[in-house]
């Protein structure tokens, strides 16, 4: 094999660090394009026995967005093994407790349970806010495309542009906006 | 489970107890404990590994093809066409490859798989299809990221 062919071959099988920015998408959906990378099921030599996995760095997890009412009506089951020892926590009190736990798990149940599942979930980093380690962004050189486009905030858009963009009408002087 | 012995094809019991019992406790001569050495118990589990070497007859030919499938499912992707898009172009530009092939040509010949794609792509294109893998997502906050983005860097060079 040739100095060149062996190069690519390494390439091949490097670890690539990606990023996913978890703002205003669902967990339950990111969860199966997070596991897809973490598997390595987005690479044609992928096989099980094969470790063949990328590295996923989430961010803003503190801004995840659940649909209807799901906040208030999911809930999260533990039981400490001892009688009487079952508990359920609401997914918005799981979320005030640690802001990176909903994607962990969604991430963790969205694979199937056997031995190697640990140690895939070692090779995710979750951060609640945009501030990553510099250890850990420095490897990243890929984003993976969000699933739901996250428009501006009305309030966030600067207030010449507001003045500035063209109307049909203008309210009259007397009326009351609500 | 393979049977390289006609004798054990032999249904009927024979009149010596030694030699079938010792047909049964060569199957089990890899397994640990009372399961190689206890006839009664040796017996049960070479009946039921049989069966369950039976199953997996099938079992194994899905499991190709469902390894099959996610192969030229992560392929397309990296060429931003969907597995359908792929392979009603071939079929109508009468490339009849089937998905073994493909998974092959995807895993050693990603050059190779990369001209089929556009194969595929042109002649849907041709025909009047519209592929709708080609919507641009958002992508999240800017990150000004050091290296190029493979992703991006891919699309471009397709145009």
């Amino acid at each position: 094999m040739s100095a060149a062919k062996r190069v690519q071959q390494w390439a091949t099988f490097a670890r690539t660090w990606h990023i996913f920015d978890c703002k205003w998408q669902d967990p339950y959906d990111s969860a199966n394009v997070i596991k897809k990378y973490l598997m390595g099921l987005h690479k044609p030599i992928y096989h099980p026995m094969n470790d063949s996995g990328d590295v996923v760095v989430c961010i803003n997890s503190k801004e995840i967005a659940l649909r209807g009412d799901e906040w208030r009506k999911r809930a999260y089951f533990h039981h400490t093994g001892y009688p009487g020892g079952a508990s359920w926590t609401l997914a918005w009190e799981l979320h005030n407790k640690d802001p990176t736990l909903i994607i962990k798990k969604a991430v963790y149940r969205s694979m199937k349970g056997n031995l190697q599942r640990r140690h895939t979930m070692q090779r995710l980093f979750i951060y609640p806010g945009e501030e990553v380690p510099h250890d850990v962004m420095q490897n990243v050189t890929n984003q993976i495309r969000q699933l739901r486009f996250v428009p501006t905030r009305l309030d966030h858009i600067p207030e010449e542009v507001t003045k500035t963009y063209p109307k049909v009408m203008d309210f009259p002087e007397d009326y009351v906006l609500k | 489970m393979v049977f390289l012995t006609v004798a054990n094809w032999v249904r009927s019991r024979g009149p010596d107890e030694f030699w079938r019992k010792r047909r049964v406790f060569r199957l089990a001569a890899h397994y640990i404990g009372r399961r190689r050495n206890c006839y009664s118990i040796a017996v049960r589990n070479v009946h039921r590994a049989l069966v369950y070497a039976t199953k997996a007859r099938k079992l194994k030919k899905q499991d190709m093809i469902d390894l099959w499938n996610t192969r030229i499912n992560a392929a397309c992707e990296q060429h931003n066409i969907t597995y359908f898009t792929l392979k009603e172009g071939l079929d109508r530009a009468n490339i009849l490859l089937d998905r073994k092939s493909l998974s092959d040509l995807a895993c050693w010949e990603p050059r190779t798989f990369e001209s089929l794609a556009a194969v595929a792509k042109q002649k849907m294109n041709y025909d009047g299809f519209i592929d709708n893998a080609d919507k641009k997502h958002p992508t999240g906050v800017n990150l000004n990221l050091k290296d190029v983005m493979l992703e991006a860097w891919l699309k471009e060079r397709k145009q």
